[in-house]
Order: C-alpha cells, then sequence, then structure tokens
C-alpha cells in the first residue's frame, strides 16, 4: 500500500511537470500579448513594448520557465498581473468558494443520484423506473448555465428568498455563505446527479442479474439486504470510477455557474485570467486543477481496496 | 408700493414652485452598482482600461481640470489657469483640498505627477500626450507652472484626461490595488473577483458632497444575470452591464428609470488603407453607399445610439453632422465597384471579436447589405487578445468593426502606422496645424474641414455612436445622462427622500 501510494506520488511529480511546461508553452504561443491587452486599443507599441520588459517577458522562454517553476517549487507561484496578490494566495482565497460549491452540488450528486438510481433499478421496467429515468433525462438535457437562471428567476425575482448571486463570504457566519451556494449548487449537480443515477440503475441491475444475488434471495435474506449488502457493494465500483470523473467535472463546471451566480470562484479566475493574458494566474489554476484532479483519482484508486477486499496494491 | 409686495408674492410663489420641484436628497444611504468587467488593477496611470476609471476617476481620484457632465472643461483641483499662447501655462491650486492620508495636496504633487507621466521608465500609457512638456516649475506651494516644446491646443484636456489624476507621491508603488487620491470617496476594499468598495470622504473638499456613505461596485459579468440582480434587488444600478435588448422591457417597469445618453464611443467600420481593393477610394466610397446605417443600429443596439459620419462623437465641440455626405445608395455602390475595375464584387473578410457583441451583430446586418452590392463578405470571429495582436497590431485584416471609445482620437487618421493604414498627406497637415492653432474658432473650422475630408475620402466608415445606457432604481438621482468621459461619477449621486 505504501509502496503504491509513493508510486502513485511519483507519478504526480510528472504529470505535475509536464502540465507545467504544457500550460507555460500554450499560454506564450497563444496569439494575444499580455502587454498590448493591459494597454488596449489607446497605447502605442512603444509603450507595449516598454510594459512586456518591465514584466520580464522579453527574455527568452527557458529562462522564464526555469525561474518560474524554481520559485514554484519554494511555494511562490509568481504575483497576479491584474491584481497586484500572491497567485497563491488568490488561489486559496477563490477556493473559499469553488470548493464547497462543488462540495455541496458533490453531495447532492451522491445522496440523490445513488438512491434514485437504486430506486430505479429495483422497480426495473415499472412505472416508478421509467418516471426517474425521464426524470434524469432532463438533468442530462437541461444544461447547467440555463438551470441556473431558471433557478434564479423563480427563487430570487419571484419569491425573493435568495440572493440572485454574488458571494460576502464566510466572515457573515455559515449560513449566510451557504445560502449563496445552494441555487449554484443545485445547478451545478443537477447534471451530475442525472449521469450518476443512470450508471447506478446499470450498474445495480448487472449485479442483480448474478447468481450470487439469487442465492442470497434463495437464502432467504430480506430484500433490502439483497439490494444494500450484496447488489449495491458490488455495484459500487463503476459507480464509484464516475463519481471520481464527475468530481473532477464539477470542478470545471463550476466555471459557467461562477459567471452565471457571479461568485468569485476559481473558475472566473482562470477565465478572467486566460482573457487578460494574467500569465502567472493561468499557470498558477492550471497547474492546481491539475494536481487536485490526480489526487482525486489517486483517492478514488484507493478507495476501490476499500470496497473491493479482493483489490491489492502491492 | 403695490408693486412691492406682488413681485416678492411672485418671488415667493417661484421660490416655492422651484423648492416643490427639486427632488429632496437624502444625505447618506448605500447604492449597489453592477459593473460587467473588474478593472485589471486600479492604477489610472499604468493602464487605460475604461473599467479602471468606472470606479476610480471623479470617485476617488481627481486631476487638476474636471470634464463636467456636459463635456466642458471646468476649474477643479486648480481654481483657475492662465496662458497667452497655449506653450506656457500657469495653475493656481486650489487651498485645503487633503489627500484621503490626510496630507494637504501642494503644487509639488502636481509637479511628481507630471515628471512622471513624462518619464519613459513609468510606463505611463498616455505618455505620448506628455511629451510636449518641457519644464515643470514650482513657483509655490499653490502655483505650478508648465512649459511646452511647442504651443499644444489640447494641453488642458491632457490634464483632465484620467491619466492626470493628482495622487501623493508616498501612494505611488500602492497605486495598482489602494488608489489614493482626494475624490469624494475613500477607497476601502476590493473583493477580487466580487466587488470593491468605496467609503465616503468625510473631509471632501467640495461642500456637502459626496451624499452617498457607501458605494459597492459589483463585477457581474453576464448580462442575463445583471438583469435578475437587478429584477431582484441585489443591485440599485447598472451602469456598463445590460444590452441594448433589455431597454424595452425596462422601460415599461415602473420600479426602474433606464438613462440613454450619448458617448465619446464611435462604431467603426476599420478598413485596412494598404490592402486590395481598399487602397482604392473608389471602393471605399462603394462601401460606404453600400451600408444602411439605420439599419445596422438597428440591428446592432435596436435602434440606440447617433448614426456617424466621421469619426468626431456628439460630444466633442466641434462636431458636425457629416453622415449624410456619402449616404445609402447600392446603385452608386455599384456603380462605383464597377468604375474600380469590380463590376462583380470582390471577397472579404471581417474579423470582430465577439467579447463586444455589437461588433459581431454589426456585421452580420453588414454582410447582408455587402451582398446586395456584389461583396461577398464573411465573418471570422477572434478572441480579443488575437484582435489586438492581428488587427490592431499587424493590421493583419481586410475589415474589422470595433468602438473607438477614445475621445479627442481624430488623429488617428493622422498616423500613418495607425491600423487604418490611412496615409494622407494633406490630412496630416490640417491635424498638425489644428494641434497648434490656439484660436477656438480658426480651431473649429479645421476640425470641420477635417470631419468633411474624413466623410469624403472614407478611410473607414463610422457606423455610429454606441449609446450610454444605464438602468437605476426609480429614487436615485444625480447619474450623469451623458458619458463625455470614462467615468461613473458618483459624487452628486443620491437617493430621493
Amino acid at each position: 500500500m505504501r509502496r503504491y501510494v509513493l508510486r502513485r506520488l511519483a507519478a504526480l511529480a510528472v504529470t505535475l511537470f509536464f502540465v507545467s511546461v504544457l500550460v507555460f508553452v500554450v499560454i506564450r504561443v497563444l496569439p494575444g500579448d499580455p502587454a498590448m491587452i493591459i494597454l488596449g486599443t489607446e497605447g502605442s507599441p512603444e509603450a507595449a513594448a516598454q510594459l512586456r520588459r518591465s514584466m520580464g517577458l522579453d527574455r527568452p522562454l527557458v529562462v522564464q520557465y526555469v525561474e518560474w517553476i524554481g520559485r514554484g517549487l519554494r511555494g511562490d507561484l509568481g504575483r497576479s498581473i491584474q491584481y497586484d496578490v500572491p497567485v497563491a494566495s488568490l488561489i486559496l482565497s477563490r477556493m473559499n468558494v469553488t470548493l464547497p460549491l462543488a462540495l455541496l452540488a458533490a453531495v447532492l450528486m451522491i445522496a440523490a443520484g445513488i438512491p434514485l438510481g437504486v430506486f430505479a433499478a429495483t422497480r426495473h421496467r415499472r412505472a416508478a423506473d421509467y418516471i426517474a429515468m425521464t426524470v434524469s433525462q432532463f438533468g442530462v438535457a437541461i444544461p447547467g448555465f440555463w438551470a441556473g437562471l431558471l433557478l434564479i428567476l423563480l427563487f430570487s425575482v419571484k419569491l425573493g428568498w435568495v440572493r440572485s448571486g454574488g458571494f460576502d463570504g464566510w466572515g457573515q457566519g455559515l449560513w449566510p455563505g451557504l445560502r449563496s451556494l445552494i441555487l449554484p449548487a443545485v445547478a451545478l449537480g443537477l447534471f451530475q446527479l442525472a449521469v450518476l443515477a443512470r450508471t447506478t440503475r446499470s450498474a445495480v441491475l448487472e449485479v442483480l442479474a448474478e447468481e450470487y444475488v439469487k442465492t442470497a434471495r434463495a437464502k432467504g435474506v430480506a430484500e433490502g439486504g439483497v439490494v444494500f449488502r450484496h447488489a449495491l457493494s458490488n455495484a459500487m465500483i463503476p459507480v464509484v470510477t464516475v463519481a471520481g470523473v464527475q468530481l473532477g467535472q464539477l470542478i470545471a463546471g463550476s466555471i459557467i455557474l461562477e459567471i452565471v451566480f457571479y461568485l468569485p470562484g476559481l473558475g472566473r479566475l482562470a477565465i478572467g485570467a486566460i482573457g487578460a493574458r494574467d500569465l502567472p494566474v493561468v499557470q498558477g489554476v492550471v497547474l492546481f486543477a491539475a494536481s487536485m484532479i490526480v489526487v482525486i483519482n489517486v483517492l478514488v484508486d484507493l478507495l476501490y481496496g476499500v470496497l473491493d477486499p479482493r483489490i491489492r496494491y502491492e | 408700493m403695490t408693486l412691492r409686495p406682488s413681485l416678492a408674492a411672485v418671488g415667493a410663489a417661484l421660490a416655492l414652485a422651484l423648492f416643490a420641484a427639486a427632488p429632496v436628497l437624502a444625505q447618506g444611504g448605500n447604492l449597489v452598482v453592477q459593473v460587467s468587467t473588474e478593472p485589471p488593477g486600479l492604477d489610472l496611470t499604468a493602464s487605460p482600461a475604461s473599467a479602471i476609471a468606472g470606479v476610480i476617476f471623479y470617485n476617488v481620484q481627481e486631476a487638476l481640470i474636471k470634464v463636467d457632465r456636459h463635456g466642458k472643461l471646468a476649474p477643479w483641483l486648480a481654481e483657475r489657469w492662465y496662458t497667452t499662447d497655449s506653450k506656457n501655462y500657469t495653475f493656481f491650486l486650489r487651498k485645503g483640498v487633503r489627500f484621503h492620508n490626510g496630507r494637504e495636496m501642494k503644487a509639488a504633487d502636481v509637479k511628481y505627477v507630471l515628471d512622471r507621466a513624462v518619464n519613459p521608465e513609468t510606463t505611463h500609457p498616455y505618455r505620448v500626450q506628455y511629451e510636449a512638456i518641457k519644464d515643470v516649475i514650482v513657483k509655490d506651494d499653490y502655483t505650478i507652472s508648465v512649459t511646452l516644446k511647442q504651443p499644444d491646443a489640447m494641453f488642458l484636456w491632457t490634464v483632465a484626461r484620467q491619466g492626470s489624476v493628482i495622487y501623493p507621491k508616498e501612494a505611488v508603488e500602492t497605486m495598482k490595488s489602494q488608489p489614493i487620491g482626494t475624490g469624494p470617496f475613500v477607497f476601502s476594499d476590493w473583493v477580487r473577483g466580487d466587488r470593491i468598495v468605496l467609503t465616503r470622504n468625510k473631509d471632501y473638499w467640495v461642500k456637502d458632497l459626496p451624499h452617498l456613505d457607501r458605494v459597492t461596485y459589483r463585477f457581474i459579468p453576464d448580462a442575463n444575470s445583471a438583469l435578475a440582480a437587478l429584477k431582484a434587488g441585489d443591485i440599485d444600478v447598472s451602469a456598463f452591464g445590460l444590452g441594448p435588448e433589455s431597454v424595452d422591457e425596462l422601460k415599461k417597469d415602473g420600479r426602474f428609470q433606464v438613462i440613454l445618453g450619448d458617448t465619446t464611443n464611435d462604431v467603426t467600420l476599420s478598413l485596412n488603407n494598404t490592402k486590395k481593393p481598399y487602397t482604392d477610394k473608389r471602393v471605399r466610397l462603394a462601401i460606404t453607399h453600400a451600408i444602411n446605417k439605420e439599419e445596422v443600429l438597428k440591428g446592432a443596439m435596436f435602434g440606440y445610439g447617433k448614426i456617424l459620419g466621421s469619426n468626431v462623437d456628439p460630444l466633442n465641440p466641434y462636431f458636425v453632422d457629416v453622415s449624410k455626405r456619402v449616404p445609402y445608395d447600392p446603385a452608386k455602390a455599384k456603380k462605383l465597384l464597377a468604375e474600380a475595375g469590380y463590376p462583380n464584387g470582390f471577397d472579404a473578410v471581417l474579423k470582430v471579436s465577439p467579447q463586444y457583441s455589437y461588433t459581431v451583430r454589426s456585421a452580420e446586418v453588414l454582410v447582408n447589405q455587402f451582398a446586395k452590392v456584389g461583396i461577398r463578405a464573411k465573418i471570422e470571429q477572434i478572441e480579443w487578445g488575437q484582435w489586438l495582436s492581428q488587427v490592431w497590431k499587424d493590421a493583419n485584416y481586410e475589415m474589422s468593426i470595433i468602438g473607438h471609445a477614445e475621445a479627442w482620437d481624430i488623429g488617428n487618421f493622422a498616423n500613418p502606422n495607425y491600423y487604418f493604414r490611412w496615409d494622407n498627406a494633406e490630412f496630416r497637415r490640417l491635424y498638425k496645424e489644428s494641434e497648434v492653432t490656439v484660436d477656438d474658432k480658426k480651431r473649429r473650422e479645421l476640425y470641420v474641414t477635417m470631419q468633411n475630408m474624413l466623410a469624403d475620402e472614407a478611410p473607414a466608415v463610422w457606423l455610429f455612436m454606441h449609446p450610454r445606457l444605464v438602468v437605476a432604481k426609480k429614487g436615485v438621482t444625480g447619474i450623469w445622462k451623458d458619458l463625455p468621459v470614462p467615468s461613473f461619477d458618483l459624487s452628486e449621486v443620491a437617493w430621493q427622500k
């Protein structure tokens, strides 16, 4: 187990190295000069050249990369061009929004998606199954941004129960913070909930057809025990695989909902930084997001062993 | 004897009527303003971005001269100035004006600001405009004289612009994130990605201003979200966020007031004058004749805005309407194209950036209009950074559309290296003359000649003036109708009692 974790950590380092090179090169190959974007159509080419020099962008790429990665290894991801604050603190402040948002959506996805899938599987080809799958079909079909707008129209504009967007921080207390995130979390989790429900349904159906389930039933195990102890626990491997991928997608999907609900999250930071060619921020965010996704994948792999004792890591 | 009481009665009645008509303003209160773009830093001397000016200019930082809500120059931190030749200027500073850090503003601060603007090391985005400065001399704490290398008729406008705000020397390093000035509001907080908060400057030098205690700028990039936030009551004012498609609906809604005004933003169909066939004046005129600008305005802006005929906007004191000089006339367009050797028209690529939706909407209308005279135009949408690089910097384009928001930017056509790549010796001569002509009447004549010449030579096609569109809750007063400078002056904004 320890060796496995160490191996995965080494793989993480290699992945991050390649990601760092890739993001560094891609953002610089992209047409569009940061200095020119800062100055816009009113700045002269001379002013842009001067600004490029003062930002150190006129030096060879390799020199820039080595300096950036050297500082990065010491925990310094540089300073944002547009915000004038350290990139690391900027990312951390944005995680205050994106992480709770993704977690809330994940809770919704798991708490509603798995029971819905099990419910549909145990009522296979009956009215309840068709209704559950039709509902989840809607979830798959409705884009998150549109669901977000509909939720705003209903709960903020018509009913006035929650604010239409924005986030004042956790300083005001847990509930005001959570209240700002409920609608976006629902809009974000809706699609993934539907996907997870459908995946769970297929996985449980497959297991329910297995011989050992028939044996359990023949032995007189109660239906609840059959479904939850025998069927669901054995169906969890594909469900956890999909859910792991979905966690990554929740973080990526939060970009669009952070725009709709004007939340100061990581996704909006990334989009704004790409548009403004705020290179240190783009590099920092991509590296951070890549490491998060790799870490989630490692955790999912480790979870396999917990769920299925037959899986060994040595 | 009998006349006096009746006069007094009339006077009293008039005063009463005036008093009744004037809204009673509340002192204090908070205001939440939506803006779509978060400022890229808060230093007006580091970037020309209008998103910075929208928050900081006139609210946190001010200049010696102010462009007022009618577009006229007004004495501000300088209570008066003096020049006989437009080459030597003396400014007399207002006494007792304090920066937000408590220190009094003095002539040495003004010298520091101007010297820093001229210094190439500081990368001031408007450095070219300060290059005429030869010498800045502090006469005493409240008097400063500026000597130029040659007369510059635009110098007072330069002193009035956003890059000329007066800040204390000791705060220069932190201006990007904590600007200090003399304005009616003190910068309080910037939660990156979410909001900027300004609070009332209790020691503001203008008596009884500002009215508001606290202003919060919220960054809401999506127009639909901004509209929802307005309707849900989460914001009080949408300053630069809503599209023209929302205007009719909001006008009918009794909770809001829609403020539509003029701006200095001229939406331009740029042509590359060094690329064939745009090198030919007949082709450029044919393109102009082929365009029904009313239709473009309807298609792109739902009819809000004003048709333009040249680069000079209606807020400019020298503006003349030349939009009828080359009218919509597709038959004439076809004839001119045939004369120029293109009886079957030609293929064209129109590069636009979807960052500004009006450019794409205008392009779609134009493509249809061009087709009617045989010009087969194709729209190519590119990202803003690419647009700046390809079109604006390298002039690697045939046609493009963009709004030129800068005031007094006719000089772009006197610069053969500007991305229009138009090189006309006569126009350059006229412009140069206008820059050193101090007499207002003569200068106006030069501007009229230049506007006519631009219309007749058609180095670009000026489509329309982008309207100012502000939506506010009923009860908010004092918002500027027009936008002669890219500021959102909140000093006189108040809630009606």
